[in-house]
């Protein structure tokens, strides 16, 4: 099993670009992704997210998000997902 | 701001930038309402400008201005809803309030020590506003987190099964909204985040929140920083629509919002749902309705694209007059100084090259009429336009440093417990934002000033029959291509007696000295020089008047005193209007190329042989329309040659200073009259008297560029005191 993508602990604007390359070069396999050091999660990363779980969704792969705060899921709910949707690529 | 490459760092920047203007906005406002404006936008700009500042400090988590600027606007609130009706000392707590927060602003952005007690002494005065109700709640802390909280309503949403009828039993006054957010990437760059929008929004009332993602481009093709995505909300709560709109108010212009229902539930939620979430269908969400500006739906709720703030037309609803209140913003582009700053360089250069290929084709001999010269013509018609094009992007209205000086007024006739009023004429006025920047320090010095010396104390105002409240007047204006800045007072006026007294008796000047009532005033800008009897707070300390003139001078401008024993004392500051380029006369003196602001020629002469006349040896005086100018020979004053009897024929430049004298100069020839660019003598060189800077002509010589009234001024009695004191001076100590 591939190692997990731990994601950095402030997912704003600064930080959807460098999400989306990461991701890029992870999309040939699973991927789980750690989410122990999420603080915040906004919209860009959101659907970076989104994007990636739709594109590994249509090549047969799965994602996994894990380790997400109550916080963080909070956030999501707020924006109409839960860890659980937005792995499989839907709201 | 530290780091250019950090987007939150100039995001942050631009809240300051932001804030500046809103601070301006906030300070027209008070001042308005302070001159009895009963106009309710008034009160709603500046209550809105308080909120603006609250809403963008938050959103950088800087607590002590959130803190601050929300128990100011929770007081201008009440002033707002009728509440609260100030009197004379109220807006003077709210001027307070409004300067400290200004330095809650200048402490976050330059991240400084923040004064506690000050706000906490302000916010205790603006509470006791407040009278029985008690102060301004504190804010939530948590309020203006942009993180997450727990929400108070069930957000464990099934979102496939909404169904909407929930909240069937709830009170009548509850209704169904149905609101669609679709952010922009401007949203992004100012700091904004939907989520803590959404979150806003649920926290209203109980929410079901989709997301809208049909628009979403593969990761491959995503560009990460824009958003495709968007919101539809449906929202039960017993919030008014204004209140729903108030959520997205930072976001005005940054976003598509709609907002529909208001009475009844949707219909078929559970379709529409599907069809929302669906990647594979595109056309998710309830339709937006076509790109009508405004439309009216049959529930009578409004659907308001928002736009940009000056295209958007807002419709007239009842209870939202705040949010007519906004100006129409200009549409502005911001731009950093330092690009600015080239372009005025570049354009330097291409003045030069201009006038190198202008020589060039002089010297080739070419005909007036040829194609060469007439293009040339052209280029240098463009030339100048786009000199004074560049030249109009960094001029800045005197506005903004006016509004400091009140604040200045404010401050200082409370330390001296005088009564002052400030009146500012000119604010429109625009100067070169370097020359703002740098007027700020001396402009202080002279309202602390006038303040202190210059206005009565208020007992002895009412003695002599004047007004209780001293008044300084502060104008600009725009006269013969020169900027004048004038503060007057209508105290007392200078005590020229006593002047002359203190500088007798620190050995300034000779105690059998003559001095015209010019020359005593003078004295006040002499280093050291301080008539108080007592070092105030303010001033007194004998080192204001000297480096205002300082400081006025390596601006190229120039300090005069107008001074009316009884009436009051004005001082004029002419500046230049740019620092960058001037129109010139260029002229040969003693094999030299020089440059005389064009401004200050008024005529030409060619010397008869009547015209002069000698004064005494040395003194000369040329005959001119009937009366006498005095004459100097450019070549003496500067040094490049000795005496030499002035001819006839010899060329003459009639010149008029800013105090309305004239003086003419005497010259060897005239070059030329053309547009030179300035160049700053810096530090390295001794500064002359009479030289202003220097410039680069079409053939790559330098030539100096003079300052007339400075030569004159080192030749004539002025001057000569100045002289005479200095070298008293130097032989006392």
């Amino acid at each position: 099993m591939t190692e997990p993508l731990v994601l950095q602990p402030k997912l704003d604007l600064p930080a959807a670009a460098p999400l989306a390359e990461e991701l890029k070069a992870r999309l040939d396999g699973d991927l789980v992704i750690d989410g122990k050091e999420v603080t915040q999660l906004g919209a860009l990363c959101l659907q970076v997210l989104l994007a990636a779980a739709i594109s590994l969704k249509g090549k047969g792969h799965r994602m996994t998000l894990t380790h997400f705060s109550d916080k963080v899921v909070e956030q999501l709910a707020q924006m109409g997902f839960s860890p659980e949707t937005l792995a499989e690529g839907r709201a | 701001m530290s780091d250019q490459n950090d987007p939150m760092a100039e995001i942050r920047a631009s809240f300051f930038i932001e804030c500046e203007e809103l601070m301006e906005a906030l300070q027209d406002g008070l001042q308005e309402l302070d001159d009895g404006s009963e106009d309710p936008e008034t009160i709603n700009v500046v209550f809105r400008a308080v909120h603006s500042i609250k809403g963008g400090a938050g959103a950088f988590g800087l607590e002590a201005l959130v803190r601050f600027a929300h128990r100011y606007e929770t007081v201008l609130d009440e002033v707002r809803n009728g509440s609260l009706h100030p009197d004379s000392e109220a807006m003077k707590l709210f001027f307070l309030a409004a300067d400290h927060l200004s330095d809650l602003i200048r402490a976050c952005r330059d991240e400084t020590e923040i004064n506690e007690s000050t706000s906490d002494e302000l916010l205790e005065r603006l509470d006791a506003l407040l009278g029985e109700e008690g102060g301004a709640e504190e804010i939530a802390p948590e309020e203006f987190e942009v993180q997450g909280l727990s929400l108070s309503l069930d957000l464990d949403l099934d979102l496939d099964t909404a169904t909407g009828d929930d909240g069937g039993d709830e009170a009548e006054s509850t209704a169904l909204y149905t609101i669609r957010f679709k952010p922009e990437q401007e949203l992004f760059a100012t700091g904004n985040e939907p989520a803590m929008l959404l979150r806003n929004l649920c926290d209203l009332g109980e929410a079901r929140v989709r997301c809208a993602f049909g628009d979403l481009p593969s990761l491959q093709d995503l560009a990460p920083e824009t958003p495709y995505v968007e919101w539809i909300v449906e929202l039960r709560t017993d919030a008014a629509e204004p209140e729903i709109r108030d959520i997205f108010e930072f976001v005005d212009g940054l976003c598509e919002l709609e907002i529909t229902g208001g009475t009844s539930p949707l219909p078929e939620p559970q379709a529409e749902a599907e069809a929302a979430t669906e990647p594979a269908l595109p056309e998710a969400a309830p339709p937006p309705p076509e790109p009508d500006p405004v439309a009216t739906t049959d529930t009578g709720a409004t659907i308001l694209p928002m736009g940009p703030r000056d295209a958007a037309p807002e419709p007239a609803r009842e209870g939202e007059g705040e949010r007519k209140a906004t100006p129409a913003a200009k549409s502005v582009v911001r731009v950093d100084l330092e690009r600015i700053e080239r372009l005025v360089n570049l354009v330097g250069e291409l003045v030069i090259n201009q006038a190198m290929l202008s020589q060039s084709l002089d010297e080739a001999g070419l005909s007036p009429h040829s194609d060469a010269m007439n293009g040339l013509e052209e280029f240098q018609r463009l030339t100048r336009d786009i000199q004074d094009s560049v030249m109009m992007i960094r001029a800045q209205p005197v506005k903004s440093l006016f509004q400091r000086m009140s604040r200045i007024v404010r401050e200082s006739s409370a330390a001296v417990d005088k009564e002052v009023r400030l009146i500012t004429e000119g604010e429109a006025t625009e100067v070169d934002k370097t020359v703002i920047e740098r007027l700020a320090d001396p402009l202080t010095h002279m309202i602390r000033n006038a303040v202190d010396h210059g206005l009565e104390a208020t007992e002895r105002r009412e003695e002599i029959g004047k007004s209780r409240a001293g008044t300084v007047t502060l104008t600009a204006a725009h006269r013969s291509g020169r900027v004048i800045i004038e503060v007057a007072d209508d105290g007392a006026g200078i005590n020229r007696k006593r002047v002359q007294e203190i500088a007798v008796t620190k050995g300034l000047i000779p105690a059998d000295a003559q001095l015209s009532d010019g020359e005593i005033d003078n004295l006040l800008f002499l280093p050291g020089f301080s008539t108080a009897k007592q070092v105030s707070n303010l001033s007194g300390r004998g080192v204001g008047m000297d480096v205002v003139k300082t400081s006025i001078q390596s601006l190229g401008g120039r300090i005069t005193i107008n001074s009316e024993p009884g009436k009051g004392t004005t001082f004029s500051i002419s500046l230049p209007l740019t620092l960058a380029v001037l129109d010139g006369m260029v002229v040969n003196v003693a094999n030299e190329t020089l440059v005389l602001p064009l401004n200050v020629v008024v005529e030409t002469l060619s010397l008869g042989t009547d015209d002069v006349q000698m004064l005494r040896p040395g003194n000369y005086v040329v005959r001119w329309r009937g009366g006498f100018v005095p004459l100097y020979d450019l070549g003496v004053m500067l040094g490049y040659r000795s005496h030499r009897q002035t001819d006839p024929g010899s060329i003459v430049l009639l010149i008029v200073l800013e105090d309305g004298s004239r003086a003419a100069l005497v010259i060897d020839g005239i070059q030329d009259q053309r547009q030179v660019v300035i160049k700053g003598l810096d530090d390295s060189f001794y500064r002359a008297p009479g030289i202003a800077a220097a410039t680069i002509l079409g053939d790559g010589q330098i030539a100096l560029i003079l300052d007339p009234a400075d030569v004159i001024s080192g030749m004539g009695h002025i001057r000569g005191t100045d002289l005479m004191l200095s070298e008293r001076k130097i032989a006392n100590e």
